[in-house]
């Protein structure tokens, strides 16, 4: 939700999806390509400038909706650098191997440079046009329909969840670990039953508005679609021959 | 228009819904639910939508019983919109826009038909500027305009509110209640159910009082005067301009009859003039 929020307030937010995605696209599939690690990081490295510079999310943000993804590329990078293994005596050794820097340099870059790509793609664009960026590419409608509606109830639910907790705790419901643990169990189950009556009601609400099959919606247009392709197409290209592509 | 013929409905658990229910709606009128909690006030709504069904009794739409086959319904509801109560139960789209279009999409409208509805129905209701605004950065009262903006997309001939006042400010009922005054002056029918006695009788042209399932009494509310036994005797308050009126007139202050507040004190006000400030006698009022 803090990264849409983002997105929501992105002055990219009415770039067209398609260019933004191509974008991120070439970028992607540049750090895919690459093998040297310094190249790699400087498509990340643009990535991000772009991200805070161009999609105007504020640096420290940046690093609070980066953090998850590189705590866990830090974590499974780390691994590359060890190998357990078992003596004759049945015993487990940590063993040390140094051949696994350069492979880390290697992947770690790539995935920083994935990761990158991915932020600068949802924190320019909202998840609706996400969406209408995947209908129009004819995404199964099953699988648009469920995200539509999950999207739509995490914040419902994220509501009546704070809503619930707020009301727990005006009552001492978290005044120990037994008690917060409680609540916990409460809030589930009042929300499992939400979810059932909302499910009912939202059906009730789609037959009033003739809605029996699949969702549909009306695609959002961007009048600057044409260009933004043009000005995406550009910069990719410019990417790729800053990064050296081939030299 | 529509008309509710002795139905009787009881819910899954046995629950008392509606009890030997009759009453109509006139074409082009604005009606008024009152009734206790419990009333049957939703249910008759529901059953009006076509989303309940009658154990007994029946529906007329327009003289001609309601079919329940899927066609029926689908012909029903390209007539009859219902607005729910909470507008979180109601809104599907990820963007105001998006889910104001959900409704014209199904009936079968191309897509410059479907955007000319959504423009049209968000005007209606003050929305225009955030069509494509995600549905869960509104208010509550925004969320229940883009609610009635996807029912009116589909240009139905009666509208059904249920509580459409509930969880509103005292300026976002305004608004409301302005924008419901535009929705009747463009030729649509309304069925709201409501608490507020106050604004029912300011508003509509008919009430109806239900209690424990029954329609006790169904009248102008022009006529509400002489019906407040009936009123009191399903629990609900008499409005306070007619209390006011009450008062001023045991005071000797003869008041012609006014259905809001608003109304009553632009009358007694020293600008509305000496004519208008008359006591039961004629004398003019210094302090009204």
């Amino acid at each position: 939700m803090w990264i849409e929020a983002l997105a929501q307030r992105s002055p990219w937010r009415t770039v067209c999806p398609f260019a933004k995605a191509g974008f991120a696209l070439t970028a992607g599939g540049l750090a895919f390509a690459g093998t040297a690690p310094l190249r790699v990081l400087s498509v990340a490295g643009v990535l991000s400038l772009l991200s805070v510079w161009g999609a105007g999310t504020p640096w420290r943000a940046y690093g609070r909706v980066a953090a998850p993804g590189l705590a866990f590329l830090l974590l499974s990078s780390l691994t590359l650098l060890v190998s357990v293994q078992t003596d004759a005596m049945g015993a487990l050794h940590l063993i040390w191997l140094p051949e696994g820097g350069l492979r880390l340099a290697e992947l770690g870059a790539r995935a920083l440079a994935a990761l990158a790509a991915l932020l600068f793609l949802v924190l320019s664009t909202p998840l609706p046009d996400l969406l209408g960026m995947l209908r129009r590419l004819r995404v199964p409608a099953s699988l648009l329909d469920l995200m539509v509606l999950c999207y739509r109830m995490l914040f419902v639910f994220a509501a009546a969840w704070r809503a619930v907790r707020t009301a727990q705790q005006a009552r001492l419901g978290g005044v120990s670990l037994r008690a917060r643990w409680r609540g916990l169990q409460l809030i589930t189950a009042s929300l499992a039953v939400q979810v059932w009556l909302r499910a009912q009601a939202l059906e009730r609400a789609a037959a009033m508005r003739l809605g029996e099959g699949r969702l549909r919606f009306l695609l959002p247009v961007y009048p600057t679609a044409r260009r933004d392709r043009l000005l995406a197409f550009a910069a990719s290209l410019a990417l790729v021959v800053m990064i050296g592509w081939g030299a | 228009m529509l008309a509710f013929e002795s139905v009787h409905f009881r819910y899954g658990d046995q629950t008392a819904g509606l009890a030997d229910c009759s009453l109509h709606f006139e074409a082009g009128s604005r009606n008024a639910l009152l009734g206790a909690n419990g009333s049957g006030k939703t249910t008759l709504l529901l059953h009006a939508a076509g989303l309940l069904r009658p154990e007994a009794g029946r529906l007329m739409l327009d003289g001609v019983p309601l079919d329940y086959s899927r066609a029926g319904l689908h012909a029903l509801r390209r007539r009859v919109g219902l607005v729910f109560q909470n507008p979180d139960n109601q809104l599907f789209g990820a963007t105001i826009a998006e889910d104001v279009s959900f409704g014209p999409l199904n009936l079968g409208l191309d897509a410059p038909t479907v955007e000319a509805r959504v423009h049209a129905a968000l005007a209606v209701v003050g929305l225009s500027a955030l069509a494509g605004a995600p549905v869960n950065q509104l208010s509550f009262g925004q969320k229940k305009r883009v609610c009635i903006a996807g029912v009116l997309a589909m240009q139905p001939d009666l509208l059904l509110l249920d509580e459409p006042m509930a969880g509103l400010d005292p300026a976002m009922q305004a608004e409301m209640q302005a924008l419901l005054e535009r929705l009747s002056a463009a030729g649509v029918s309304i069925v709201l159910a409501t608490h507020d006695i106050d604004f029912a009788y300011a508003w509509a042209d008919a009430l109806h009082v239900l209690a424990a399932g029954r329609c006790i009494a169904s009248f102008p509310a022009s006529a509400l005067p002489a019906h407040t036994a009936r009123l009191q005797a399903a629990g609900q308050p008499l409005p306070g301009v007619l209390r006011l009126e009450t008062a001023l007139s045991a005071r000797g202050i003869a008041v012609p009859p006014l259905r809001s507040l608003d109304a009553l004190i632009t009358h007694l006000s020293p600008s509305s003039g000496p004519s208008n400030r008359a006591t039961g006698d004629g004398r003019p009022q210094e302090n009204p």
